[in-house]
């Protein structure tokens, strides 16, 4: 009795614990697709991209030559990965877990898809369904299109969103939308991301510390979160949002290790000085010798006469 | 127009007129390549070799800068030659309106050595030769043990530029530290005057001595190396240029660099290459920065290894782990 109670606490125990290694996916992510199917083109950009970005960690699939981590990055060839279904790996590669990096930045959906199309080439039990081509109903045969515009007063940046067709213009509404700001070696999201309102309005905080060039500019990026649904249609504005800054130069001050024009000017007038004063000794000690030379010859014409 | 071009002329006038006036429209952008910049002309004469010795047509095929084929007539062709100081110039002035700094994360780091080994790379350096290295460190036996990769610091108040006699080693706008290796006398002392023991010596002959053999040197690469001068770690200058991320910054598997403009208040990060706010980042890890009590100013930051997700491994044990 006593056995099977220990035994019933160790499973209690135990239970949470596995299910805390469980990485689970939202039941909305599980089911997504990818919009085209896969095929060698596919395989081949997925087995580059995967070379570049997973092989470091995963190794070669089907060699389970994968580092030695804890956890294990496991073998993308084995079952435990590929039971996994497409939107499951797409979920886990976006937005990684531990040390598993998220990719969502460094690759663009449709290379996702690609890295998963490489990966599914290792099963072969594997058939690709394919996302049914969303003709968004909503809006059909229109453009949609993003206008954004700061509002200097609350310092808020208002994003409109807009379905545009030959004859009229709808507001795209209940859009999950973006704003990201170009900096040199990315973009910097601005706010969280918002959803349009019934006027295809969404309006994001502006923070206090957003930095633009010297006269406050800054490149301001609009994007759909879906590209799925709303493509990647995007849009980059000039806006004068930022905060002026002036930059300074790091050699701009005098200072010790700066170069000769910018010593410090102590030290210029300190060695000056020096060298002033060393000279003053030498010219001194070449005009004593040049007075005994003077006395010998006085001394030595006395002698003669 | 090329030989062929002529050739096609000749038989259709119509298709004549549109050549003639694409040639006229192609002789107004002439004036615009005619300012772009020596580097353009610089593809402009190699072009122009290259059609010299492929037609005798009046004009010539060139790509500009911009990857764009256009034709040249001959009679507007010039001979470019470099100067051989633009890479001295402008490895000592730096890049404008720039403040680089790096966020190094030691929670993340578990001793890859990937930045190590990418750094060698783009260096020419020997596996015991570095620029960047990653220490094992524990500050007490009652604390838990962690891996640092160190760079130089780009010191704001670099004691190794104060003490170098010939003014070999100096400080630019954007804030690097660079050698002039043609200059250095190999004196040492700025590698006795640094605090972080960042430079190292060339002893021996560098390994690539012979295949960088009559290459340009390149003062932001330190490329090629000199035999009985000092090297160390250039931000990697030369990537900045052209506007990517430092070697050792995108090699990392493990999300552990940040680099970025401080004037724009943002870092990016090599692995996952999130764009993220500067200080915010530094605020919320409480970051700090090497021996800062030294007044050196540097301009690498440390995030603490707090909330380490895997156990300290000393570097022989997971390297043979890495072979088994
Ligand atoms: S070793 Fe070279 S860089 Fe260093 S102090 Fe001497 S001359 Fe300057
Ligand atoms: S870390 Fe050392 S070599 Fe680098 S700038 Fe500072 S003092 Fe100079
Ligand atoms: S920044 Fe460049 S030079 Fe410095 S350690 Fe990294 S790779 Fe090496």
């Amino acid at each position: 009795m006593r056995r099977y109670f220990f035994g019933l606490l160790l499973i209690q125990l135990l239970i949470p614990t596995l299910s805390a290694q469980e990485w689970i996916v939202p039941a909305d992510k599980k089911g997504k697709l990818s919009t085209f199917p896969f095929n060698d083109e596919t395989r081949k950009a997925g087995e580059k991209l995967y070379s570049i970005n997973c092989m470091s960690c995963h190794g070669t699939p089907g060699k389970a030559n994968y580092l030695p981590l804890v956890p294990p990055p496991g073998d993308p060839a084995t079952e435990k990965i590929q039971k996994n279904n497409d939107g499951e790996i797409f979920y886990k590669v976006s937005v990684g877990r531990g040390q598993m990096p998220s990719f969502r930045s460094v690759l663009t959906s449709n290379e996702i898809w690609n890295v998963v199309s490489f990966l599914r080439s290792f099963n072969t039990a594997y058939k690709q369904q394919v996302m049914p081509v969303i003709t968004s109903s909503a809006y059909p045969g229109a453009v949609i299109g993003l206008l954004v515009s700061f509002n200097p007063a609350d310092s808020t940046i208002i994003l409109k969103a807009s379905a545009t067709s030959e004859k009229s213009s709808v507001p795209v509404a209940d859009a999950e939308v973006k704003l990201l700001v170009k900096r040199t070696f990315g973009m910097l999201p601005v706010d969280e991301p918002q959803t349009t309102d019934k006027e295809g309005l969404a309006t994001f905080r502006v923070p206090a510390d957003l930095k633009g060039d010297t006269a406050g500019m800054v490149l301001v990026s609009a994007r759909f979160t879906d590209e799925d649904v709303f493509g990647s249609a995007g849009k980059d504005t000039l806006l004068n949002a930022g905060q002026k800054v002036t930059p300074v130069s790091l050699v701009a001050q005098r200072a010790m290790w700066n170069n000769v024009r910018k010593a410090p000017v102590w030290i210029i007038l300190a060695y000056g000085l020096g060298v002033l004063i060393a000279w003053g000794f030498i010219l001194l000690v070449l005009m004593k010798l040049r007075d005994i030379y003077l006395v010998g010859e006085i001394v030595s014409s006395d002698k003669k006469e | 127009m090329s030989k062929k071009d002529k050739e096609k002329s000749s038989e259709d006038p119509k298709i004549d007129e549109i050549l003639e006036s694409s040639r006229r429209d192609f002789l107004k952008k002439v004036g615009i390549v005619g300012a772009a910049s020596v580097a353009g002309a610089a593809a402009i004469y190699s072009g122009y070799r290259y059609e010299h010795a492929k037609s005798d047509g009046e004009s010539v095929k060139v790509l500009t800068e911009d990857n764009r084929l256009v034709l040249i007539p001959k009679d507007q062709m010039k001979d470019y030659k470099p100067d051989p100081k633009r890479l001295l110039l402008r490895g000592r002035d730096g890049i404008k309106g720039k403040k680089w700094v790096m966020i190094i994360d030691l929670s993340k780091c578990r001793n890859a050595r990937k930045c190590v080994n990418a750094c060698q790379g783009a260096h020419h350096l020997r596996p015991y030769e570095y620029h960047i290295n990653t220490l094992q460190m524990q500050e007490s036996v009652n604390t838990p043990a962690y891996h640092m990769p160190k760079p130089c610091q780009h010191c704001d108040n670099p004691p190794c530029v104060s003490v170098c006699p010939v003014d070999a080693t100096f400080k630019r706008q954007d804030g690097i530290v660079l050698i002039d290796n043609e200059r250095c006398i190999g004196c040492r002392f700025c590698m006795a005057a640094c605090p972080y023991s960042a430079r190292m010596f060339h002893w021996q002959e560098p390994l690539a001595a012979e295949a960088d053999k009559g290459k340009e040197y390149d003062i932001e690469l330190n490329v090629p190396q000199k035999k009985g001068t000092i090297s160390k770690c250039l931000f990697s200058a030369d990537r900045l240029r052209e506007g990517a991320l430092p070697y050792c910054v995108s090699a990392c598997p493990n999300g552990v660099f940040y680099f970025g403009d401080e004037n724009e208040n943002a870092v990016t990060n090599g692995t996952t290459k999130e764009t993220v706010n500067l200080k915010e980042l530094l605020e919320k890890n409480g970051a700090y920065r090497l021996m800062a009590e030294l007044g050196t100013k540097p301009r690498v930051y440390y995030l603490p290894p707090k909330n380490r997700i895997f156990d300290f491994e000393k570097g022989e044990e997971q390297e043979y782990k890495e072979l088994t």
